[in-house]
This record gives structure tokens, C-alpha cells and sequence, in this order.
């Protein structure tokens, strides 16, 4: 295989042709999502490694940033799946649009509940 | 509205024109015929002056009895008869012990004879000899019979005042059971020991008792001669080996060195603490509150700092008043859930006269405490103090906020809000400006 015969340029070049691809026939709606979901995995990263190398007090603040970040992300990634238009044919009753408003509803009450955590 | 100590300080006033007694003037005097009423003149003429009001009469008298339908008729019961077999109805051990559990208080002088008395002596776990063994000592060198005793006063008790001369004694000793609650007043001198006989018959039996590990031996100054009994009731019972030590033949009587001996105010001592005048505290009242608090509360938080106050008050028997009383230096608190989690020591304040009080933390767990006072010393009035308190964790909003460690996770859930809401303006703002182009590729 490739890799085993050149693996370095192998991996760099599939890497670049997947960075490439993505950027190419990535529409901008997805881009923005991925965008919203990697800063939503560096935050958790970040609050995680906080919480195991400093202080886990108080622990309910913890909680509520953690789970802000973990669910957010959780909402996000549905909503991801539910606009890829290449989901299409498995999410035929769910308009984007419907799809934006669940994000958004779910959204607002995941941070009611952080915020009344938080302490 | 009066308040119950109000209205007790005002009985205690009414009283203390009578008596200076803490609980009463009235005395019935159960004195044995045999015994002459002149010889005990001194100690009987003595209480009158004090203010007690005397009743006599013969063990067998039925009137007037000690206790009627249940209620105590005299405040103090003397019980000189130590050689009466027989006693009329009223006088029996359960109903004495009666009389000690209502507060009313009994001197009783025992001899070496058996009688109800001796057998109810055990009970108050004093151990006496066999009949018929009075104690004997052949020092210090005197004229009297050896039955006779010259005995040391201890100086230090705080049943006797300051420092006595040595009384004469004539009658049994008595060992003494691991009771907590018996005050030893006199004890019997080292050299003294209890003998069959009046002679010195029984010194071979006492050599052999000597011999065997001294099983069986009444000797030395373990051997209590006067004894005080308290009742965690506060009633006091005096036993007397000899009742011949209030006598005054025994008064009059010189010392070997021609000294007046210290009987008379001994007997008056014993009276006094018997008859709750001396040695009598009780607790007026205590209180706690939280610092910076003036009123208690009902429930108190895990590490809140509390402070608890105690207020003694002594009774002064010469102005018959209750008077505030410092002088307990050795006194405990014990915050206390079935176990003391907390337990130290409570001083008196040093500008409050009679109060004493201790700030400390409230330990971190909580339940339903007791602050508890339990102090009993030999002669005192022992006094408790129990109150009950629940101690609960914070509430809800009393936990504290904004914690400084915590600010990452504060702006973990604020970044991912403000995020979400760029992302939904971002988001809807792509959706108006690219209509047609997601149309397109729709089409496409």
C-alpha cells in the first residue's frame, strides 16, 4: 500500500487532498458548524484538563462548563447531520430550517439549565 | 407576665426571712428516749438560732410522720436513734429514700448495734462492721476508753469551713463502695481499727486479718467516720458512725493537750452542708447565639461560630440569698451528638461575676447537637445543663459565590453562549444572504 512505501509524503498528501476536498465541496453552513464545533472541543479540552490539574472546586461550576460545552457540542452535531445535504434522503421530513429551530430551542434550554448550575 | 424564676427569687426571698436553708426551715428530730435532748443542747440550740424550726420525737411516735399522702412534711429529717430496733410505720428505708428523692435532706447516726438504719446503710454503699465492733484506737495516749478518739479534721473540703481541731468520735466506721455520689467527711484516724470488743481482746483476730492480706480488716484511714451522700436529685443524707460526736459531753471534753475540741462547729458544718446551706450552686440559665448575635436561633449552620453561656449562682447561707459564683475553674462544655465532637473548657468571665461562656466552631456535620453541662464534684451541687440543637447544612443560597477558581468554568459556559448566539446570527445571516445560492445547488 502507500502508505508503507512512502508514508510520510503518503500521509501528507492524503491529508492535503482531504483538507482540499473538504474546502472544496464543503458548502460554507458546514464550515461554520465545524468552525462552532471545534471551539466547543477546546473549551471542554481546556475546562477538563483545569479541572484535573488545578482545582475541581467548585465541582457544580465544573459541571455546568463542562456540560455547557459537551452538550452544546451533542446539539450542534445533530444539527450537522440534519442540513448535510448528503443526509438528505435519511432526514426527508426535517427541513433545514425545522432543524435550525430544534437546534436553537434545545440550545436556549441547555443554557437555562447551565446558568442556574453555575452557581 | 412573671417569669418562673422571677417567681421562684420571690418565694426564696419569702423564705429567707426564716431559714437559711436553700430548701426549707422546718427539722423533725427523731431522737431515741434513751438519749437525753440536754446532751445534744449545743447542736439543737445551735440550728434554733440558725433559724431552723425543731420537732422532736421518739422513733415509735407516729406523729407527726415524716411523709403524708406523698408529700414530705419537714424540709430536714435527723434521725438520732442509732440503737432503735423498731420504728413506728412511717419511718421504713423505702420511705427515707422517699424523702431523699423529694429533696428533703436526713442526718442519720448509726451505731454498732444492727438495726433498719445499718441495713439501709448498704444502699447508700457504705459498708459497716459486724455488729458490736466500734472502732478502737490506743493513739494518741489519753485517758478516755480506747472507743474514744481524738480524729483529724481535713482542712481542705468544701463541706467544713477553714481548719478545725480535732473532734472526738466514739462509735463504728464504715467502708466505702465506688459510689461517685458519697462525699467522705471524716475519716478515721491511721492508727484506728474496728474491734469485737470494747477491749483489746480481739487483737490476735485482728493480728491473723492483718496477716491474710487484710481480708476482713476494719483498719486505717480509708475508713469513713461521717459521711455525705448527694442524690442526683440534689438531696442530701449525712451518716454518723457515733452520734455522740454532736454531744456535748463530747464538745466540752479537752483534747490531750488540754485544746477545746472542734465538735461543735464540726456539727454545725455537717448540719449546714447537710441542710443544703453550704456547697449548693444551680444553674440559673444559659444561652447561645451565633457571633455577632445577640438572640439564639433556632438551628444553626455547620461552622458557624457560636457562643454559649452558662450562669451559676451559688447560695449564700448568711444573707439566704442566691448570689452569682465564679469560682469554678474546672467546668466542661460538650457540644454533643451522641457523641461530644466537641468537648472543653468552660471559664468564667472575668467582668461577669457567675457567668460562664466559651466561643467555638460549630463542628462540620450536621445533625441534632446538645450543648451539655454535666459538672459534679464531691460536695457541690452538681449541675447540668442540656439544650438541644439542630445544626443543618447551608442552604441554598448561602453557599458562597463567585469563587475565583472558578472563573474558567464561569467562562467556559459564557464563551460557549456568546459562541452560540454568533453562531445563530451567523448562521441566519448567511441564510438571507445566500437564498438563491443554496436554491442553486439544489438545483444542481
Amino acid at each position: 500500500m502507500a502508505p508503507k512505501t512512502a508514508p510520510s509524503s503518503g500521509t501528507s498528501n492524503s491529508f492535503q487532498s482531504l483538507l482540499k476536498s473538504y474546502i472544496e465541496t464543503t458548502s460554507s453552513r458546514l464550515k461554520l458548524i465545524d468552525v462552532f464545533l471545534l471551539f466547543l472541543m477546546l473549551s471542554g479540552i481546556i475546562q477538563f484538563a483545569y479541572c484535573i490539574l488545578v482545582t475541581n472546586f467548585p465541582f457544580n461550576a465544573f459541571l455546568a462548563g463542562f456540560g455547557s460545552c459537551v452538550g452544546q457540542f451533542v446539539l450542534t452535531a445533530s444539527l450537522r447531520s440534519q442540513v448535510n445535504p448528503a443526509n438528505r434522503a435519511e432526514f426527508k421530513d426535517v427541513s433545514p430550517e425545522r432543524a435550525f429551530a430544534d437546534f436553537a430551542l434545545g440550545s436556549i434550554v441547555l443554557h437555562f439549565f447551565v446558568y442556574n448550575f453555575l452557581g | 407576665m412573671v417569669s418562673p424564676w422571677r417567681l421562684l427569687s420571690f418565694l426564696g426571698l419569702a423564705a429567707a426571712a426564716l431559714a437559711k436553708s436553700s430548701t426549707g426551715n422546718s427539722v423533725l428530730v427523731v431522737l431515741d428516749p434513751e438519749l437525753s435532748r440536754d446532751n445534744f443542747s449545743r447542736f439543737f440550740d445551735g440550728l434554733e438560732a440558725r433559724g431552723y424550726e425543731l420537732t422532736f420525737r421518739t422513733p415509735k411516735d407516729a406523729h407527726p410522720a415524716v411523709i403524708e399522702h406523698d408529700h414530705p412534711e419537714f424540709a430536714h429529717v435527723i434521725l438520732f436513734a442509732p440503737e432503735s430496733k423498731t420504728y413506728s410505720s412511717d419511718i421504713t428505708p423505702q420511705s427515707l429514700v422517699t424523702l431523699l428523692s423529694k429533696n428533703t435532706n436526713l442526718l442519720i447516726a448509726v451505731s454498732s448495734k444492727a438495726t433498719p438504719l445499718t441495713s439501709l446503710a448498704s444502699e447508700f454503699s457504705l459498708i459497716l462492721p459486724p455488729p458490736g465492733t466500734p472502732l478502737i484506737s490506743h493513739f494518741p495516749e489519753r485517758d478516755t476508753p480506747a472507743t474514744v478518739i481524738p480524729v483529724d479534721v481535713p482542712s481542705r473540703t468544701p463541706v467544713l469551713s477553714g481548719s478545725l481541731s480535732p473532734v472526738w468520735f466514739s462509735g463504728v466506721p464504715f467502708a466505702f463502695n465506688s459510689n461517685p455520689n458519697i462525699v467522705p467527711i471524716l475519716n478515721a484516724p491511721p492508727q484506728s481499727f474496728a474491734a469485737d470488743s470494747s477491749e483489746d481482746s480481739g487483737a490476735d483476730a485482728l493480728v491473723d486479718a492483718a496477716e491474710k492480706g487484710g481480708e476482713g480488716l476494719w483498719a486505717g484511714s480509708s475508713l469513713g467516720l461521717v459521711a455525705g451522700f448527694q442524690t442526683l436529685g440534689g438531696g442530701r443524707a449525712t451518716w454518723v458512725g457515733g452520734v455522740d460526736l454532736f454531744s456535748d459531753e463530747f464538745a466540752q471534753k479537752p483534747l490531750t493537750d488540754g485544746a477545746k475540741p472542734g465538735n461543735e462547729q464540726f456539727a454545725s458544718d455537717v448540719a449546714a452542708w447537710t441542710f443544703q446551706e453550704t456547697g449548693v450552686l444551680r444553674v440559673d440559665g444559659s444561652a447561645h447565639h451565633r457571633v455577632n448575635d445577640t438572640a439564639p436561633r433556632d438551628q444553626y449552620t455547620i461552622n458557624d461560630r457560636v457562643t454559649y453561656t452558662l450562669h451559676v449562682s451559688k447560695y449564700n447561707p448568711t444573707s439566704a440569698e442566691w448570689e452569682p459564683y465564679s469560682g469554678i475553674d474546672d467546668m466542661q462544655l460538650e457540644f454533643t451528638m451522641l457523641d461530644p465532637h466537641i468537648r472543653t473548657a468552660l471559664k468564667p468571665t472575668p467582668e461577669v461575676p457567675g457567668e460562664y461562656a466559651l466561643t467555638f466552631r460549630v463542628p462540620d456535620r450536621h445533625g441534632v447537637f446538645k450543648f451539655n453541662v454535666d459538672y459534679r464534684r464531691r460536695g457541690w451541687s452538681y449541675l447540668q445543663s442540656t439544650t438541644v440543637v439542630p445544626v443543618v447544612p447551608p442552604r441554598h443560597d448561602e453557599y458562597p459565590r463567585f469563587l475565583s477558581p472558578a472563573w474558567p468554568y464561569y467562562a467556559g459556559a459564557i464563551s460557549t453562549s456568546v459562541a452560540f448566539l454568533a453562531f445563530c446570527a451567523l448562521w441566519l445571516a448567511g441564510d438571507s444572504a445566500e437564498p438563491k445560492k443554496s436554491k442553486s445547488t439544489k438545483s444542481d
